[in-house]
């Protein structure tokens, strides 16, 4: 315990200090990819912004005070101790559920062609409330449910109580992609609490099954004729990216051919050409193309290195939370970051079908930037209840 | 402390060893995650890198705007604008972006609608719902600034201008004609694409056009996108030796003439072509070049003041309204081509003294006619001008006497000089359109006795208005033959000079003393002969007359002309009037020619700065008067009434405000007309003294006031003595020379 403590030693400790851990490689962390998201988004963004806004810097001024928002949230909750939010747990459930049920209401904004947003005064969107909401509910879950996760009945109370929120992220707000990250989140945490190995591995082998199965259902279906829906037009253009080159396929194309443009070391920031209107989205889902073409291999490998920083920096501080709550929170945070820095790349080098996932921190959307800030103040929070006793 | 944290919660649990190991092995799964994506990235660029990047550089669209050039002024010899191109704007519809800003939607096509009236809104919108991805649909074309000012100012708009969304301005030029008709054969007009139709314009568009500039894309030698402008080089400006008030004048008279004479003898115009030209003797400079009917170069398809609605209907159904355009369009005085009759004796004479066969001293017996080559060849004086001398032969206009001179000159010899005056080739006058004459003269083999004796007074030979003017204006100045030319200089957009272009003396025709003596039988006509009444009040001038008849001979119509120069000592500035088939009952005068000089001398021989060298009389004192005050009030009806200013040239009389003053000169030309009347008995005097006029003696016809000859019973014309009836009349040769023209 002491020589991991000695370990996560970040920045000199001040004997008459209360000594606990502010960890500056996070925040660093953090604010290195909050600052290369910034001069991505604009980088990204200036050309579009300028043909529709008449202002090369909308999307990056936005960006920027979301992201002071975000900064002043993640402080405040940094300094708040974590273990307030035990008390808030059923609350946590609740407002999740009922902001996403208020975008059937007049609060709702429809943007290309879906309904995802509220209009709270700023626009909101629910699925990140519910992220923010699932970890804090499920860490303080598990916590009450305590070695009970073992047991059949505790495994699935603590899987399925997430699912209602999830099931209606998708259906209510049609937003497959955050109510699988929503599961996701909660499939680790599970993960992460049961010391058992086996129930996961049948449980990830049988998704596979599944997934495999449909995609050949998918496949077999567009041999006759019979396919609808623009999901499993997805998968076909996901299969296949060439043959879909105008429809479906044309975003994961422009993307790779921005990828493999790009080269190792890039066209230089700034000189991306698949930025100049053929990467749809470029400044939301498909950042990390650009990056790459902008950035090369080099830019791509930097920021995934970023990312495992980052991870690397809350597991430390998982593994010295003083409590269960504490070290499920940061895992459920891991959980999220992992996830979808997976799933985004895995979108933009076409391994799974494109499905909208941001890049945390780097790609442009408010509500996403301001709720993984929270997130982070929570773990910086956790980080500050480290105390170093064995040391002075 | 974290105990007592515990404590209070009572369900704080530690984070145990067990879960620590699966969040290791989590973040172990992770990082294989992200190895796998990492070599995804790796396989991505190392398969796929040259193709992918081809793949992007050739979806690149180099897109490229074309910056179009302005087509250069063309001005006349004072700096008066002619032609000029200004900046016009389409209006251009981005669907695209209107629906990209739906919520502005509305406004915008509010804004636009607003200043646009001519924009429908329900057509605006349908077309939008039915054509959501269009970028580029014109709905109006060739807007002025003023036009466009409040929509800019729109979108400039401080507080609303950002929600103004969807069109713009795409820029060209249009080409204008600030004076409309006034010299629309010399200038031409340009197509839809810039290209130019006829006269100036066309002769001279490689030099009025630019080249377009153009904005475009491209890659740079790092493989990344460059924007470039090519700017565009505008047109050079053509400056033309024509003076726009000079022309105005000559254009007045022709249409008055023409107005004057309409529907009076048969349905139509005054004439079936008016043709004038006024040229500087010592340059080769075209001072006025002119036709009638003309037609406005703004809108050069527009015929409706020649046409009535059923006609122009019946044209564009049967084809020949392209036709029927072509051949307004086409400029007479250069493109046309007809047998120039008496104003070609001058050059006839002046070969033979020039040539040293004759010596100017000789006289001529004419009996009325005279058989050459098997043929009779009628004097227009069918009763004979009797023994002549060589300058009254030029005078009365007499062809028997011509006919011997042409043949001590014999067929070598004219043609030979027929050549050096230029008739059968062409002058080379800057204008496109001058026709070609090489096959509608004769050369020394094909030319008989009897074409030499008919070419000698002007017919079985064609010439264009051009070539005649260019040749006797080498007469009177000394024998130098200058190319006749339109244009004294090309400058460049930012006004300097690109060239200049100087008289180019081409040939000596005929030496100067000869020159001195064609002047003074020049003279003699308009003082003792034919060509009196061309004579302005209160100057001296020279010239000849021209009474053609056309083919077939006999059908009564005449081409009838006044070629002049001014002043008569000094030869200074040539004019060339050409009526082609009068509308009149009798149409072998040449003074509906000499009219039309008279008035147009009348009025620029002042503005030249040639000043009166004659008596004045009372009659042409009162009548100068008169013409001032039309002028005058012209003038000052022109400054009530005309509020666009541009037209320096207006000042001179002008189509738009002349209306009462040409009925008001018409006045004056009637009473020349009975001038003429009255002095029959001075003219009768004159041709006393030559004693030739032997229809005089006729019995006069009390309905015409012809004479008629007791021998045929045919009418003769008092004055000319020309036989109006017959088929066989004065100047008739034989079918073989129709057959030649």
């Amino acid at each position: 315990m002491a020589q991991q403590l000695r370990a996560i030693r970040g920045g000199k400790a001040d004997e008459r200090q209360e000594n606990t851990l502010i960890d500056y490689s996070l925040i660093f962390t953090v604010l290195f990819l909050l600052g290369f998201g910034l001069v991505m988004i604009y980088s990204v963004s200036s050309y579009e912004a300028a043909l529709q806004f008449d202002d090369s810097s909308y999307y990056f001024k936005r960006q920027l005070i979301n992201t002071i928002v975000g900064l002043v949230a993640m402080t405040i909750v940094a300094l708040i101790p974590y273990r307030l939010w035990q008390r808030f747990l059923v609350l946590a459930y609740i407002v999740s559920l009922v902001l996403i049920l208020l975008v059937q209401t007049s609060l709702g904004i429809t943007a290309n062609g879906a309904t995802r947003w509220l209009n709270l005064g700023v626009s909101l969107q629910p699925a990140e409330v519910a992220k923010l909401g699932m970890i804090v509910f499920l860490a303080g879950l598990i916590n009450k449910i305590g070695g009970q996760i073992r047991t059949p009945r505790g495994f699935l109370v603590a899987l399925l109580t997430p699912a209602p929120i999830a099931v209606c992220i998708w259906k209510i707000t049609d937003n497959l992609s955050s109510a699988i990250i929503v599961m996701a989140i909660s499939f680790i945490m599970v993960f992460v609490a049961d010391p058992d190995y086996k129930k996961f591995l049948a449980i990830a082998a049988a998704v596979a099954v599944f997934a495999t199965l449909y995609v050949m259902y998918v496949m077999h279906a567009a041999e006759n004729g019979t396919l609808s829906g623009f999901r499993n037009q997805r998968i076909l253009a996901w299969l296949n990216p060439e043959a879909y080159a105008s429809g479906k396929g044309f975003q994961t194309l422009q993307a790779l051919y921005a990828i493999g443009s790009g080269g190792i070391f890039g066209k230089g920031l700034g000189e991306s050409i698949q930025k100049l209107g053929y990467v749809p989205e470029a400044q939301n889902d498909m950042i990390f193309s650009i990056i790459c073409e902008e950035l090369g291999l080099f830019g791509g490998f930097a920021v995934i290195l970023l990312f495992i920083l980052l991870i690397w920096r809350c597991m430390i501080i998982a593994q010295n939370a003083p409590d269960l709550f504490g070290a499920l929170l940061v895992v459920g945070v891991i959980a999220h970051i992992s996830v979808q820095v997976i799933l985004n790349i895995a979108v933009c080098t076409n391994m799974i079908p494109n499905t909208g996932i941001s890049l945390p921190f780097i790609s442009y959307g408010g509500s996403s930037v301001v709720f993984l800030l929270i997130e982070i103040g929570l773990v910086l929070s956790v980080g500050r209840s480290i105390y170093f006793r064995d040391l002075s | 402390m974290p105990r007592s944290n515990n404590a209070s919660t009572g369900q704080n649990r530690p984070f145990p060893t067990r879960m620590k190991k699966k969040l290791v092995v989590l973040v172990l799964v992770v990082l294989l995650a992200f190895l796998g994506l990492s070599v995804r990235l790796f396989m991505i660029t190392r398969d796929n890198e040259e193709t992918y990047k081809r793949q992007v550089l050739s979806q690149q669209s180099y897109d490229s705007t074309t910056l179009p050039y302005k087509r250069g002024d063309i001005v006349d010899c004072n700096g008066t604008v002619l032609a000029s191109s200004e900046k016009v704007y389409n209006l251009v519809m981005d669907a695209k972006d209107l629906l990209n800003h739906e919520d502005d939607l509305d406004y915008s096509l509010q804004i636009a609608e607003q200043c646009f009236p001519a924009l429908v809104d329900g057509d605006v919108r349908s077309y939008i719902n039915s054509n959501p991805s269009s970028q580029y649909k014109v709905w109006l074309k060739q807007l002025s600034y003023e036009e466009i000012t409040p929509y800019l100012e729109a979108q400039d708009d401080a507080e609303n201008g950002s929600h103004v969304h969807g069109f713009w301005f795409e820029e060209e030029y249009k080409r204008t004609y600030p004076n409309n008709a006034l010299a629309c054969d010399v200038i031409g007009f340009t197509t839809s694409d810039g290209i130019g139709q006829f006269g100036l314009e066309e002769y001279y568009n490689d030099e009025l056009s630019g080249t377009n500039g153009r904005e475009y894309g491209y890659l740079n030698d790092t493989s990344t996108l460059e924007r470039t402008v090519v700017p565009a080089v505008d047109g050079n400006t053509v400056v033309s030796t024509i003076d726009a008030n000079i022309q105005s004048v000559v254009e007045k008279y022709l249409k008055e003439f023409s107005d004057e004479h309409m529907n009076e003898a048969r349905d139509g115009l005054g004439a079936n072509n008016l043709g004038a030209i006024v040229m500087e003797v010592d340059t080769g400079n075209i001072l006025a070049m002119a036709s009638y009917p003309n037609f406005d170069l703004n809108n050069p398809t527009d015929l409706s003041s020649y046409y009535t609605e059923e006609e122009l209907a019946a044209m564009t159904s049967d084809d020949s309204f392209l036709d029927t355009c072509n051949n307004l369009w086409r400029n007479f005085c250069i493109s046309d081509t007809y047998e120039p009759g008496s104003t070609i004796k001058p050059f006839t004479v002046a070969a033979a003294l020039d040539a040293g066969v004759i010596t100017g001293n000789e006289t001529y017996l004419c009996e009325g006619v005279r058989e050459i080559g098997g043929y009779e060849i009628h004097c227009h004086n069918r009763y004979g001008d009797g023994l002549i001398t060589v300058k009254q032969a030029v005078e009365t206009s007499c062809n028997i006497a011509l006919t011997y001179i042409a043949e001590e000159l014999q067929a070598a010899g004219f043609t030979e000089y027929q050549h050096n005056f230029n008739f059968g080739l062409k002058t080379n006058i800057d204008l496109a359109g001058e026709a070609r004459t090489d096959s509608l003269v004769y050369t020394a083999e094909t030319m008989g006795a009897t074409e030499l004796a008919t070419n000698s007074f002007g017919q079985s030979f064609n010439v264009t208005m051009i070539q005649v003017i260019a040749g006797f204006c080498s007469l009177v100045n000394g024998g130098t033959y200058y190319e006749p030319h339109m244009v004294s200089q090309i400058l460049a957009a930012d006004g300097s000079v690109v060239k200049s272009i100087e008289p180019k003396a081409l040939k000596q025709t005929v030496s100067e003393s000869v020159s001195e003596t064609i002047i003074d039988y020049c003279n003699g006509v308009v003082t003792e002969g034919t060509g009196k009444t061309a004579r302005p009040a209160g100057y001296a001038i020279g010239g000849k007359t021209g009474t053609a008849q056309t083919l077939p001979r006999g059908n009564g119509e005449y081409i009838v002309s006044f070629m002049g120069y001014a002043p008569a000592d000094d030869p200074q500035i040539a004019i060339y009037v050409v009526v082609d088939r009068p509308n009149v009952a009798s149409q072998a005068d040449a003074k509906y020619a000499t009219r039309i000089v008279r008035s147009i001398l009348t009025e620029i021989l002042p503005y030249l700065n040639i000043y009166m060298t004659e008596e004045l009389s009372e009659t042409e004192i009162a009548e100068l008067e008169e013409l001032e005050n039309t002028l005058t009030s012209s003038y000052q009806q022109m400054l009530q009434g005309d509020v666009s200013g541009n037209d320096p040239s207006g000042t001179e009389g002008d189509e738009t405000s002349g209306e009462e003053g040409s009925q008001d000169t018409g006045a004056a030309g009637e009473d020349t007309g009975e001038d003429d009347d009255s002095s029959d008995d001075a003219t009768d005097d004159l041709w006393e003294s030559i004693d030739t006029e032997v229809w005089k003696t006729f019995e006069k016809d009390p309905v015409t006031g012809n004479y008629i000859d007791p021998v045929t019973g045919h009418q003769i014309d008092p004055i000319t003595g020309d036989d109006l009836t017959g088929t066989d009349t004065g100047e008739l040769v034989s079918g073989e020379e129709e057959e030649a023209q």
